[in-house]
Protein backbone atom coordinates (compact mmCIF):
# COMPACT_ATOMS: atom_id res chain seq x y z
CA UNK A 1 0.00 0.00 0.00
CA UNK A 2 1.35 3.39 -0.89
CA UNK A 3 0.15 6.98 -0.59
CA UNK A 4 0.24 8.85 -3.89
CA UNK A 5 0.21 12.65 -3.90
CA UNK A 6 -1.93 14.28 -6.55
CA UNK A 7 -0.69 17.70 -7.64
CA UNK A 8 -2.30 20.54 -9.53
CA UNK A 9 -0.63 21.00 -12.91
CA UNK A 10 -1.68 24.63 -13.14
CA UNK A 11 -2.32 27.74 -11.04
CA UNK A 12 -6.02 28.57 -10.82
CA UNK A 13 -8.92 27.81 -8.52
CA UNK A 14 -10.98 24.76 -7.62
CA UNK A 15 -14.17 24.95 -9.66
CA UNK A 16 -15.81 21.67 -8.65
CA UNK A 17 -15.00 18.51 -6.70
CA UNK A 18 -15.77 15.43 -8.81
CA UNK A 19 -14.96 12.60 -6.39
CA UNK A 20 -15.69 12.07 -2.72
CA UNK A 21 -13.58 10.88 0.18
CA UNK A 22 -13.09 7.15 0.34
CA UNK A 23 -14.18 6.66 -3.25
CA UNK A 24 -12.34 4.01 -5.29
CA UNK A 25 -11.00 5.67 -8.46
CA UNK A 26 -9.65 4.16 -11.64
CA UNK A 27 -6.52 5.55 -13.32
CA UNK A 28 -7.34 8.90 -15.01
CA UNK A 29 -10.67 9.22 -13.16
CA UNK A 30 -11.45 12.90 -12.45
CA UNK A 31 -10.89 13.99 -8.84
CA UNK A 32 -11.74 17.65 -9.29
CA UNK A 33 -12.02 20.34 -11.95
CA UNK A 34 -9.93 23.49 -11.80
CA UNK A 35 -10.70 26.77 -13.49
CA UNK A 36 -7.73 28.51 -15.08
CA UNK A 37 -7.19 30.48 -18.28
CA UNK A 38 -11.02 30.32 -18.56
CA UNK A 39 -10.79 26.55 -19.10
CA UNK A 40 -12.22 23.70 -17.05
CA UNK A 41 -9.15 21.62 -16.33
CA UNK A 42 -9.60 18.17 -14.79
CA UNK A 43 -7.28 16.81 -12.12
CA UNK A 44 -7.06 13.09 -12.90
CA UNK A 45 -6.01 10.20 -10.68
CA UNK A 46 -2.42 9.38 -11.75
CA UNK A 47 -2.99 5.75 -10.72
CA UNK A 48 -5.97 3.71 -9.55
CA UNK A 49 -6.61 4.06 -5.84
CA UNK A 50 -8.87 5.11 -2.98
CA UNK A 51 -9.31 8.85 -2.40
CA UNK A 52 -7.83 9.22 1.08
CA UNK A 53 -7.54 13.00 1.43
CA UNK A 54 -9.00 16.02 -0.33
CA UNK A 55 -6.86 18.99 0.63
CA UNK A 56 -8.77 21.82 -1.08
CA UNK A 57 -12.35 23.06 -1.19
CA UNK A 58 -14.47 24.43 -4.02
CA UNK A 59 -13.56 28.04 -4.82
CA UNK A 60 -10.11 27.78 -3.24
CA UNK A 61 -7.09 29.07 -5.20
CA UNK A 62 -4.36 26.51 -5.98
CA UNK A 63 -0.77 26.89 -7.14
CA UNK A 64 0.97 24.88 -9.85
CA UNK A 65 2.53 21.83 -8.21
CA UNK A 66 0.39 22.10 -5.03
CA UNK A 67 -0.71 18.78 -3.50
CA UNK A 68 -4.51 18.81 -3.76
CA UNK A 69 -5.36 15.20 -2.85
CA UNK A 70 -3.83 11.93 -1.71
CA UNK A 71 -4.68 8.49 -3.02
CA UNK A 72 -4.07 5.17 -1.30
CA UNK A 73 -3.10 2.37 -3.65
CA UNK B 1 49.22 -25.23 -44.05
CA UNK B 2 50.96 -21.88 -44.58
CA UNK B 3 50.61 -19.22 -41.92
CA UNK B 4 49.16 -21.77 -39.52
CA UNK B 5 50.43 -19.90 -36.48
CA UNK B 6 49.08 -16.60 -37.85
CA UNK B 7 45.66 -18.15 -38.41
CA UNK B 8 45.60 -19.54 -34.89
CA UNK B 9 46.77 -16.26 -33.37
CA UNK B 10 44.14 -14.32 -35.33
CA UNK B 11 41.40 -16.70 -34.15
CA UNK B 12 42.59 -16.40 -30.55
CA UNK B 13 42.62 -12.60 -30.67
CA UNK B 14 39.23 -12.47 -32.38
CA UNK B 15 37.69 -14.78 -29.79
CA UNK B 16 39.23 -12.78 -26.96
CA UNK B 17 37.83 -9.51 -28.30
CA UNK B 18 34.37 -10.98 -28.82
CA UNK B 19 34.38 -12.47 -25.32
CA UNK B 20 33.90 -8.91 -24.03
CA UNK B 21 34.14 -8.72 -20.22
CA UNK B 22 34.20 -12.50 -19.85
CA UNK B 23 31.65 -15.26 -19.28
CA UNK B 24 30.89 -14.42 -15.63
CA UNK B 25 29.93 -10.80 -16.25
CA UNK B 26 27.97 -11.71 -19.36
CA UNK B 27 26.09 -14.44 -17.45
CA UNK B 28 25.23 -11.96 -14.69
CA UNK B 29 23.75 -9.57 -17.25
CA UNK B 30 21.78 -12.32 -18.91
CA UNK B 31 20.40 -13.36 -15.51
CA UNK B 32 19.19 -9.77 -15.02
CA UNK B 33 17.37 -9.99 -18.34
CA UNK B 34 19.74 -7.50 -20.01
CA UNK B 35 21.15 -7.91 -23.50
CA UNK B 36 24.89 -7.44 -23.95
CA UNK B 37 26.37 -4.95 -26.42
CA UNK B 38 26.70 -7.43 -29.30
CA UNK B 39 23.24 -8.89 -28.74
CA UNK B 40 21.79 -5.39 -28.86
CA UNK B 41 23.50 -4.57 -32.14
CA UNK B 42 22.44 -7.88 -33.65
CA UNK B 43 18.84 -7.23 -32.65
CA UNK B 44 18.90 -3.69 -34.05
CA UNK B 45 20.56 -4.35 -37.41
CA UNK B 46 19.40 -6.41 -40.38
CA UNK B 47 20.64 -10.01 -39.97
CA UNK B 48 24.25 -10.45 -41.05
CA UNK B 49 24.67 -6.78 -42.00
CA UNK B 50 27.09 -5.63 -39.28
CA UNK B 51 30.67 -4.82 -40.29
CA UNK B 52 32.50 -4.17 -37.07
CA UNK B 53 35.36 -1.68 -36.93
CA UNK B 54 37.74 -1.45 -34.02
CA UNK B 55 37.36 -5.05 -32.85
CA UNK B 56 41.06 -5.18 -31.99
CA UNK B 57 41.21 -1.78 -30.34
CA UNK B 58 42.24 -1.84 -26.68
CA UNK B 59 43.06 0.60 -23.92
CA UNK B 60 45.85 3.09 -24.57
CA UNK B 61 47.39 2.05 -21.23
CA UNK B 62 49.66 -0.99 -21.70
CA UNK B 63 48.69 -2.48 -18.32
CA UNK B 64 45.00 -2.53 -19.33
CA UNK B 65 45.37 -4.00 -22.83
CA UNK B 66 44.47 -7.54 -21.86
CA UNK B 67 41.29 -6.52 -20.02
CA UNK B 68 39.90 -3.95 -22.42
CA UNK B 69 38.55 -5.73 -25.52
CA UNK B 70 37.28 -3.20 -28.07
CA UNK B 71 38.06 -0.65 -25.32
CA UNK B 72 34.53 -1.04 -24.04
CA UNK B 73 32.58 0.03 -27.10
CA UNK B 74 31.51 -2.09 -30.07
CA UNK B 75 31.42 0.03 -33.23
CA UNK B 76 30.62 -0.57 -36.87
CA UNK B 77 28.47 -0.11 -39.92
CA UNK B 78 25.25 -1.97 -40.55
CA UNK B 79 21.97 -1.85 -42.41
CA UNK B 80 18.55 -1.28 -40.92
CA UNK B 81 15.66 -2.03 -43.28
CA UNK B 82 18.29 -2.09 -46.00
CA UNK B 83 19.64 1.41 -45.24
CA UNK B 84 23.20 2.10 -44.09
CA UNK B 85 23.79 3.31 -40.53
CA UNK B 86 26.79 3.82 -38.28
CA UNK B 87 26.31 2.36 -34.83
CA UNK B 88 28.04 1.98 -31.50
CA UNK B 89 27.09 0.00 -28.42
CA UNK B 90 28.77 0.56 -25.08
CA UNK B 91 29.96 -2.63 -23.39
CA UNK B 92 29.46 -2.18 -19.67
CA UNK B 93 31.22 -5.49 -18.97
CA UNK B 94 34.52 -3.95 -20.09
CA UNK B 95 35.79 -1.47 -17.49
CA UNK B 96 32.25 -0.12 -17.12
CA UNK B 97 32.30 1.17 -20.71
CA UNK B 98 34.10 4.12 -19.19
CA UNK B 99 35.10 7.04 -21.41
CA UNK B 100 38.71 6.58 -22.45
CA UNK B 101 41.02 7.64 -25.25
CA UNK B 102 40.72 4.77 -27.71
CA UNK B 103 36.99 4.29 -27.14
CA UNK B 104 36.47 7.99 -27.79
CA UNK B 105 38.59 7.81 -30.95
CA UNK B 106 36.46 4.92 -32.21
CA UNK B 107 33.24 6.86 -31.66
CA UNK B 108 34.70 10.02 -33.20
CA UNK B 109 35.81 8.04 -36.27
CA UNK B 110 32.36 6.54 -36.65
CA UNK B 111 30.63 9.87 -36.14
CA UNK B 112 32.81 11.58 -38.74
CA UNK B 113 32.34 8.75 -41.18
CA UNK B 114 28.55 8.91 -40.70
CA UNK B 115 28.61 12.64 -41.45
CA UNK B 116 30.87 12.27 -44.50
CA UNK B 117 28.88 9.41 -45.95
CA UNK B 118 25.38 10.58 -45.07
CA UNK B 119 24.30 7.92 -42.59
CA UNK B 120 22.39 8.15 -39.30
CA UNK B 121 24.56 7.68 -36.23
CA UNK B 122 23.14 5.45 -33.50
CA UNK B 123 24.51 4.99 -30.01
CA UNK B 124 23.33 2.33 -27.57
CA UNK B 125 24.74 3.99 -24.52
CA UNK B 126 25.91 2.88 -21.12
CA UNK B 127 28.85 4.43 -19.36
CA UNK B 128 30.15 4.42 -15.80
CA UNK B 129 31.84 7.79 -16.40
CA UNK B 130 35.37 8.88 -17.24
CA UNK B 131 37.93 6.07 -16.91
CA UNK B 132 40.33 6.51 -14.03
CA UNK B 133 43.19 6.96 -13.81
CA UNK B 134 43.36 7.48 -17.59
CA UNK B 135 41.67 10.88 -17.56
CA UNK B 136 43.43 12.06 -14.41
CA UNK B 137 46.27 14.53 -14.46
CA UNK B 138 47.12 17.26 -16.93
CA UNK B 139 48.17 14.81 -19.63
CA UNK B 140 45.03 12.74 -19.07
CA UNK B 141 42.66 15.68 -19.21
CA UNK B 142 44.62 17.38 -21.98
CA UNK B 143 44.38 14.19 -24.03
CA UNK B 144 40.60 14.21 -23.71
CA UNK B 145 40.52 17.55 -25.49
CA UNK B 146 42.50 16.47 -28.54
CA UNK B 147 40.50 16.05 -31.66
CA UNK B 148 37.07 14.75 -30.65
CA UNK B 149 35.07 17.95 -30.87
CA UNK B 150 31.49 18.74 -29.95
CA UNK B 151 30.47 20.52 -33.12
CA UNK B 152 26.93 19.30 -33.74
CA UNK B 153 25.56 20.59 -37.04
CA UNK B 154 22.75 18.07 -37.65
CA UNK B 155 24.22 16.81 -40.94
CA UNK B 156 22.79 13.36 -40.20
CA UNK B 157 20.27 12.13 -37.65
CA UNK B 158 21.71 11.06 -34.30
CA UNK B 159 19.69 8.72 -32.15
CA UNK B 160 20.70 7.51 -28.69
CA UNK B 161 19.27 4.71 -26.58
CA UNK B 162 20.14 4.86 -22.89
CA UNK B 163 20.08 1.23 -21.80
CA UNK B 164 21.99 1.30 -18.53
CA UNK B 165 23.82 3.70 -16.24
CA UNK B 166 25.02 6.64 -18.33
CA UNK B 167 27.30 9.19 -16.70
CA UNK B 168 29.95 10.14 -19.22
CA UNK B 169 30.44 10.17 -22.96
CA UNK B 170 27.06 8.56 -23.67
CA UNK B 171 25.36 11.38 -21.76
CA UNK B 172 27.03 13.99 -23.96
CA UNK B 173 25.92 12.09 -27.04
CA UNK B 174 22.38 11.67 -25.74
CA UNK B 175 21.84 15.35 -25.06
CA UNK B 176 23.20 16.28 -28.50
CA UNK B 177 21.01 13.69 -30.24
CA UNK B 178 17.88 14.32 -32.25
CA UNK B 179 16.04 11.64 -30.30
CA UNK B 180 16.66 9.74 -27.07
CA UNK B 181 14.92 6.57 -25.94
CA UNK B 182 15.54 5.33 -22.40
CA UNK B 183 14.84 1.98 -20.81
CA UNK B 184 13.23 2.12 -17.38
CA UNK B 185 15.87 1.35 -14.77
CA UNK B 186 18.63 3.01 -16.79
CA UNK B 187 20.16 6.27 -15.60
CA UNK B 188 21.12 9.45 -17.46
CA UNK B 189 23.09 12.18 -15.73
CA UNK B 190 26.27 14.20 -15.95
CA UNK B 191 27.72 12.53 -12.89
CA UNK B 192 26.97 9.37 -10.90
CA UNK B 193 25.39 9.35 -7.43
CA UNK B 194 28.75 8.16 -6.08
CA UNK B 195 30.65 11.19 -7.38
CA UNK B 196 27.76 13.47 -6.44
CA UNK B 197 27.88 12.25 -2.83
CA UNK B 198 31.62 12.93 -2.58
CA UNK B 199 31.68 16.28 -4.39
CA UNK B 200 28.65 18.06 -2.94
CA UNK B 201 27.63 15.81 -0.03
CA UNK B 202 24.32 15.11 -1.74
CA UNK B 203 23.22 11.57 -0.99
CA UNK B 204 20.71 10.81 -3.68
CA UNK B 205 18.91 7.81 -5.04
CA UNK B 206 20.00 7.04 -8.66
CA UNK B 207 16.38 7.16 -9.87
CA UNK B 208 15.89 10.62 -8.41
CA UNK B 209 19.17 11.91 -9.82
CA UNK B 210 19.05 10.28 -13.22
CA UNK B 211 15.93 8.12 -13.68
CA UNK B 212 13.43 7.96 -16.52
CA UNK B 213 10.77 9.98 -14.69
CA UNK B 214 13.09 12.93 -14.18
CA UNK B 215 14.50 12.86 -17.70
CA UNK B 216 11.23 12.28 -19.56
CA UNK B 217 8.82 14.34 -17.41
CA UNK B 218 10.85 17.11 -15.77
CA UNK B 219 13.77 17.83 -18.13
CA UNK B 220 12.42 16.51 -21.44
CA UNK B 221 15.89 15.27 -22.42
CA UNK B 222 14.41 11.82 -23.05
CA UNK B 223 11.84 11.50 -25.84
CA UNK B 224 10.45 8.02 -25.25
CA UNK B 225 10.64 5.49 -22.41
CA UNK B 226 10.41 1.71 -22.74
CA UNK B 227 10.21 -1.23 -20.35
CA UNK B 228 12.85 -3.36 -22.11
CA UNK B 229 15.96 -3.16 -24.31
CA UNK B 230 14.05 -4.91 -27.09
CA UNK B 231 11.34 -2.25 -27.11
CA UNK B 232 13.92 0.54 -27.15
CA UNK B 233 15.61 -1.00 -30.20
CA UNK B 234 12.24 -1.36 -31.93
CA UNK B 235 11.62 2.35 -31.30
CA UNK B 236 14.88 3.21 -33.11
CA UNK B 237 14.02 1.03 -36.11
CA UNK B 238 10.58 2.60 -36.28
CA UNK B 239 11.91 6.17 -36.05
CA UNK B 240 14.50 5.65 -38.80
CA UNK B 241 11.72 4.80 -41.24
CA UNK B 242 10.49 8.43 -41.02
CA UNK B 243 13.91 9.99 -41.53
CA UNK B 244 16.29 10.64 -44.41
CA UNK B 245 19.80 9.21 -44.09
CA UNK B 246 21.17 12.77 -44.06
CA UNK B 247 20.11 16.40 -44.32
CA UNK B 248 20.64 16.46 -48.09
CA UNK B 249 17.88 14.03 -48.99
CA UNK B 250 14.14 13.59 -48.48
CA UNK B 251 12.63 11.13 -45.99
CA UNK B 252 11.59 7.76 -47.45
CA UNK B 253 7.92 7.14 -48.23
CA UNK B 254 5.67 4.36 -46.98
CA UNK B 255 2.41 3.01 -48.40
CA UNK B 256 -0.60 5.22 -47.69
CA UNK B 257 -2.96 4.11 -44.93
CA UNK B 258 -6.39 5.50 -44.14
CA UNK B 259 -6.71 7.13 -40.69
CA UNK B 260 -7.59 4.83 -37.77
CA UNK B 261 -10.63 6.96 -36.92
CA UNK B 262 -13.10 8.37 -39.44
CA UNK B 263 -13.04 12.13 -40.10
CA UNK B 264 -16.65 12.30 -38.86
CA UNK B 265 -15.40 11.55 -35.38
CA UNK B 266 -13.63 14.91 -35.11
CA UNK B 267 -16.97 16.60 -34.58
CA UNK B 268 -17.81 14.18 -31.77
CA UNK B 269 -14.42 14.61 -30.08
CA UNK B 270 -14.56 18.42 -30.05
CA UNK B 271 -16.70 19.55 -27.08
CA UNK B 272 -19.42 22.04 -27.97
CA UNK B 273 -18.78 23.86 -24.70
CA UNK B 274 -15.76 26.11 -25.24
CA UNK B 275 -14.41 25.63 -21.71
CA UNK B 276 -14.29 21.84 -21.90
CA UNK B 277 -11.15 19.86 -22.65
CA UNK B 278 -10.43 16.85 -24.88
CA UNK B 279 -7.47 14.78 -26.00
CA UNK B 280 -6.14 16.28 -29.23
CA UNK B 281 -4.24 13.06 -29.99
CA UNK B 282 -7.55 11.40 -30.80
CA UNK B 283 -8.33 14.17 -33.28
CA UNK B 284 -4.94 13.62 -34.92
CA UNK B 285 -5.84 9.95 -35.37
CA UNK B 286 -8.76 11.11 -37.54
CA UNK B 287 -6.38 12.99 -39.84
CA UNK B 288 -3.08 11.08 -40.25
CA UNK B 289 -2.32 7.57 -41.54
CA UNK B 290 -3.39 4.84 -39.12
CA UNK B 291 -0.74 3.95 -36.53
CA UNK B 292 1.68 6.59 -37.79
CA UNK B 293 1.79 9.00 -34.82
CA UNK B 294 5.25 8.79 -33.26
CA UNK B 295 5.47 11.11 -30.24
CA UNK B 296 8.51 13.11 -29.14
CA UNK B 297 8.66 14.11 -25.43
CA UNK B 298 5.09 13.00 -24.79
CA UNK B 299 5.51 13.14 -20.99
CA UNK B 300 7.04 16.65 -21.01
CA UNK B 301 5.33 20.00 -21.65
CA UNK B 302 2.15 18.04 -22.28
CA UNK B 303 -0.07 20.96 -23.24
CA UNK B 304 1.56 20.66 -26.65
CA UNK B 305 1.95 17.40 -28.57
CA UNK B 306 4.93 17.00 -30.88
CA UNK B 307 5.61 14.01 -33.06
CA UNK B 308 6.10 12.54 -36.47
CA UNK B 309 3.25 11.14 -38.49
CA UNK B 310 2.53 10.08 -42.04
CA UNK B 311 0.14 11.77 -44.40
CA UNK B 312 -0.58 9.52 -47.37
CA UNK B 313 2.68 7.71 -46.63
CA UNK B 314 4.90 10.80 -46.37
CA UNK B 315 6.65 11.95 -43.19
CA UNK B 316 5.20 15.05 -41.59
CA UNK B 317 5.88 16.79 -38.29
CA UNK B 318 2.88 17.50 -36.05
CA UNK B 319 2.75 20.17 -33.35
CA UNK B 320 -0.66 20.26 -31.69
CA UNK B 321 -2.00 21.96 -28.59
CA UNK B 322 -3.53 19.38 -26.31
CA UNK B 323 -6.27 20.91 -24.15
CA UNK B 324 -6.37 17.73 -22.04
CA UNK B 325 -3.34 19.14 -20.22
CA UNK B 326 -3.41 22.66 -18.71
CA UNK B 327 -6.39 23.37 -20.95
CA UNK B 328 -3.93 23.72 -23.83
CA UNK B 329 -2.27 26.75 -22.20
CA UNK B 330 1.36 26.78 -23.36
CA UNK B 331 4.05 27.02 -20.68
CA UNK B 332 7.85 27.34 -20.82
CA UNK B 333 8.36 23.60 -21.30
CA UNK B 334 5.82 23.50 -24.14
CA UNK B 335 7.71 26.33 -25.88
CA UNK B 336 11.05 24.50 -25.60
CA UNK B 337 9.42 21.34 -26.85
CA UNK B 338 7.81 22.98 -29.89
CA UNK B 339 10.97 24.92 -30.78
CA UNK B 340 13.22 21.85 -30.57
CA UNK B 341 10.79 19.90 -32.73
CA UNK B 342 10.80 22.64 -35.39
CA UNK B 343 14.61 22.52 -35.36
CA UNK B 344 14.42 18.78 -35.91
CA UNK B 345 11.90 18.96 -38.78
CA UNK B 346 13.78 21.79 -40.47
CA UNK B 347 17.09 19.94 -40.24
CA UNK B 348 15.80 16.79 -41.96
CA UNK B 349 13.47 18.21 -44.63
CA UNK B 350 10.23 17.24 -42.90
CA UNK B 351 7.28 19.59 -43.52
CA UNK B 352 5.26 20.33 -40.40
CA UNK B 353 1.79 21.44 -39.40
CA UNK B 354 0.72 23.21 -36.22
CA UNK B 355 -2.74 22.69 -34.75
CA UNK B 356 -3.96 25.49 -32.48
CA UNK B 357 -6.34 25.12 -29.57
CA UNK B 358 -5.02 27.25 -26.75
CA UNK B 359 -6.40 29.91 -24.42
CA UNK B 360 -2.91 31.45 -24.73
CA UNK B 361 0.48 31.27 -23.08
CA UNK B 362 0.25 30.34 -19.44
CA UNK B 363 0.93 33.55 -17.59
CA UNK B 364 1.95 33.95 -13.96
CA UNK B 365 4.93 33.78 -11.66
CA UNK B 366 5.90 30.16 -12.34
CA UNK B 367 6.40 30.93 -16.02
CA UNK B 368 8.27 34.16 -15.43
CA UNK B 369 10.73 32.32 -13.19
CA UNK B 370 11.37 29.92 -16.07
CA UNK B 371 12.05 32.80 -18.50
CA UNK B 372 8.91 31.99 -20.47
CA UNK B 373 9.10 35.26 -22.40
CA UNK B 374 12.46 34.30 -23.87
CA UNK B 375 11.22 30.82 -24.66
CA UNK B 376 8.13 32.14 -26.47
CA UNK B 377 10.41 34.22 -28.68
CA UNK B 378 12.79 31.29 -29.28
CA UNK B 379 9.82 29.27 -30.48
CA UNK B 380 8.54 31.94 -32.84
CA UNK B 381 12.07 32.60 -34.12
CA UNK B 382 12.45 28.90 -34.94
CA UNK B 383 9.16 29.07 -36.83
CA UNK B 384 10.32 32.11 -38.78
CA UNK B 385 13.67 30.53 -39.73
CA UNK B 386 12.32 27.11 -40.72
CA UNK B 387 12.45 26.69 -44.48
CA UNK B 388 10.49 23.44 -44.85
CA UNK B 389 6.80 23.73 -45.81
CA UNK B 390 4.90 24.89 -42.71
CA UNK B 391 1.14 24.76 -42.43
CA UNK B 392 -1.28 25.76 -39.68
CA UNK B 393 -4.77 24.68 -38.67
CA UNK B 394 -6.76 26.59 -36.06
CA UNK B 395 -9.00 23.99 -34.43
CA UNK B 396 -10.71 25.97 -31.72
CA UNK B 397 -9.13 28.71 -29.61
CA UNK B 398 -6.14 30.74 -30.71
CA UNK B 399 -5.41 33.75 -28.54
CA UNK B 400 -2.76 36.42 -28.26
CA UNK B 401 0.91 35.82 -28.98
CA UNK B 402 0.15 32.07 -29.03
CA UNK B 403 -1.85 32.69 -32.23
CA UNK B 404 1.37 33.92 -33.84
CA UNK B 405 3.57 31.13 -32.44
CA UNK B 406 1.10 28.57 -33.74
CA UNK B 407 1.56 29.92 -37.22
CA UNK B 408 -0.68 33.00 -37.46
CA UNK B 409 0.88 35.10 -40.22
CA UNK B 410 3.99 32.91 -40.19
CA UNK B 411 2.86 29.80 -42.10
CA UNK B 412 2.76 28.99 -45.79
CA UNK B 413 -0.99 28.38 -45.54
CA UNK B 414 -3.48 28.66 -42.69
CA UNK B 415 -6.88 26.99 -42.45
CA UNK B 416 -9.30 27.89 -39.67
CA UNK B 417 -11.93 25.31 -38.75
CA UNK B 418 -15.47 26.69 -38.59
CA UNK B 419 -15.27 25.84 -34.88
CA UNK B 420 -12.39 28.28 -34.29
CA UNK B 421 -12.23 31.60 -32.46
CA UNK B 422 -9.35 34.06 -32.67
CA UNK B 423 -8.54 37.13 -30.62
CA UNK B 424 -6.17 38.80 -28.22
CA UNK B 425 -7.62 37.32 -25.01
CA UNK B 426 -10.60 35.15 -24.14
CA UNK B 427 -13.75 37.32 -24.16
CA UNK B 428 -14.36 36.48 -20.51
CA UNK B 429 -11.02 38.08 -19.63
CA UNK B 430 -11.30 40.76 -22.31
CA UNK B 431 -14.49 42.29 -20.91
CA UNK B 432 -12.88 42.78 -17.51
CA UNK B 433 -9.79 44.35 -19.04
CA UNK B 434 -11.45 46.58 -21.66
CA UNK B 435 -14.56 47.64 -19.70
CA UNK B 436 -13.11 47.36 -16.19
CA UNK B 437 -16.10 45.20 -15.24
CA UNK B 438 -16.24 41.92 -13.31
CA UNK B 439 -19.15 39.59 -13.90
CA UNK B 440 -20.34 39.75 -10.27
CA UNK B 441 -20.82 43.54 -10.60
CA UNK B 442 -23.39 43.36 -13.45
CA UNK B 443 -23.91 39.85 -14.89
CA UNK B 444 -26.37 40.88 -17.64
CA UNK B 445 -24.17 43.65 -19.03
CA UNK B 446 -21.04 41.55 -18.68
CA UNK B 447 -22.60 38.65 -20.62
CA UNK B 448 -23.80 40.96 -23.38
CA UNK B 449 -20.33 42.54 -23.75
CA UNK B 450 -18.71 39.08 -23.74
CA UNK B 451 -21.11 37.88 -26.47
CA UNK B 452 -20.28 40.89 -28.61
CA UNK B 453 -16.55 40.24 -28.18
CA UNK B 454 -17.01 36.56 -29.05
CA UNK B 455 -18.79 37.51 -32.28
CA UNK B 456 -15.70 39.49 -33.31
CA UNK B 457 -13.55 36.37 -32.87
CA UNK B 458 -15.03 34.59 -35.89
CA UNK B 459 -12.77 32.64 -38.28
CA UNK B 460 -14.60 34.30 -41.19
CA UNK B 461 -13.29 37.66 -39.96
CA UNK B 462 -9.77 36.18 -39.99
CA UNK B 463 -10.32 34.88 -43.53
CA UNK B 464 -11.98 38.21 -44.40
CA UNK B 465 -8.68 40.05 -44.01
CA UNK B 466 -6.93 37.01 -45.60
CA UNK B 467 -4.94 36.27 -42.42
CA UNK B 468 -6.31 32.75 -42.90
CA UNK B 469 -6.35 31.38 -46.44
CA UNK B 470 -9.54 29.44 -45.85
CA UNK B 471 -12.19 28.34 -43.37
CA UNK B 472 -12.82 24.60 -43.53
CA UNK B 473 -15.02 21.89 -42.10
CA UNK B 474 -12.77 19.91 -39.68
CA UNK B 475 -13.60 16.77 -41.64
CA UNK B 476 -11.80 18.19 -44.70
CA UNK B 477 -8.48 18.60 -42.87
CA UNK B 478 -6.65 15.57 -44.29
CA UNK B 479 -7.51 16.50 -47.87
CA UNK B 480 -6.58 20.14 -47.30
CA UNK B 481 -3.19 19.23 -45.80
CA UNK B 482 -2.41 16.82 -48.63
CA UNK B 483 -3.28 19.37 -51.27
CA UNK B 484 -1.29 22.18 -49.64
CA UNK B 485 1.77 19.94 -49.30
CA UNK B 486 1.55 18.99 -52.98
CA UNK B 487 1.84 22.70 -53.73
CA UNK B 488 4.44 23.68 -51.15
CA UNK B 489 6.73 20.74 -51.75
CA UNK B 490 7.33 22.08 -55.25
CA UNK B 491 9.70 24.82 -54.09
CA UNK B 492 13.08 24.90 -55.83
CA UNK B 493 15.60 22.65 -54.12
CA UNK B 494 13.35 19.64 -54.37
CA UNK B 495 12.23 19.84 -50.76
CA UNK B 496 15.73 20.18 -49.28
CA UNK B 497 15.61 23.14 -46.92
CA UNK B 498 18.29 25.73 -46.21
CA UNK B 499 18.74 24.35 -42.65
CA UNK B 500 19.25 27.65 -40.90
CA UNK B 501 18.30 25.92 -37.64
CA UNK B 502 20.77 23.07 -37.95
CA UNK B 503 23.31 24.78 -35.69
CA UNK B 504 20.82 25.82 -33.01
CA UNK B 505 21.59 24.75 -29.44
CA UNK B 506 21.37 21.00 -28.95
CA UNK B 507 19.14 21.46 -25.90
CA UNK B 508 16.62 24.30 -25.81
Amino acid sequence: MAIIEVRSEITGKVWRLDASMGEMLGEEAPIMTLESMKMEIPVLAPVAGRLKELLVAEGEPVKEGQVVARLET
Amino acid sequence: MSFEDKIAEHARRTARAKAMGGPEKLARRAAEGLLNARERLAMLADPGSISEIGLFAVSARPEDRERSPADGVVTGYARIDGREVALAASDLTVLGASSARIASQKIAHLRNSAIRNGMPFLLLGECAGARMPDAQGAAGMGGVGLGYGFNRRRETPWITAILGPSFGLSTWFAVQSDFVVMRKGAALAVSSPKVTAVAISEEIDPEELAGWRLQSEVTGLVDQVTETDEEALAVIRRLLAYLPGHAGELPPEAPERAPARPAEEILALLPESRGKVYDARKVLECIFDAGSLFPFKERFGRSIFTGLARLAGRSIGVIACNPLFKGGALDADACDKAASFIVFCDSYNIPFVQFADTPGFLIGQAGERQRVGGKIMNYVQALELASVPKLAVIMRKSYGQAYLNLGGGLSDEIAAWFTSEIGFVDPAVGVSVVHNLRREQDPARYDELARAMARDNSPYDLAGIFAAQTVIDPRETRDWLQRMLEVHRRRPGGGIGSHRLSVWPTTL
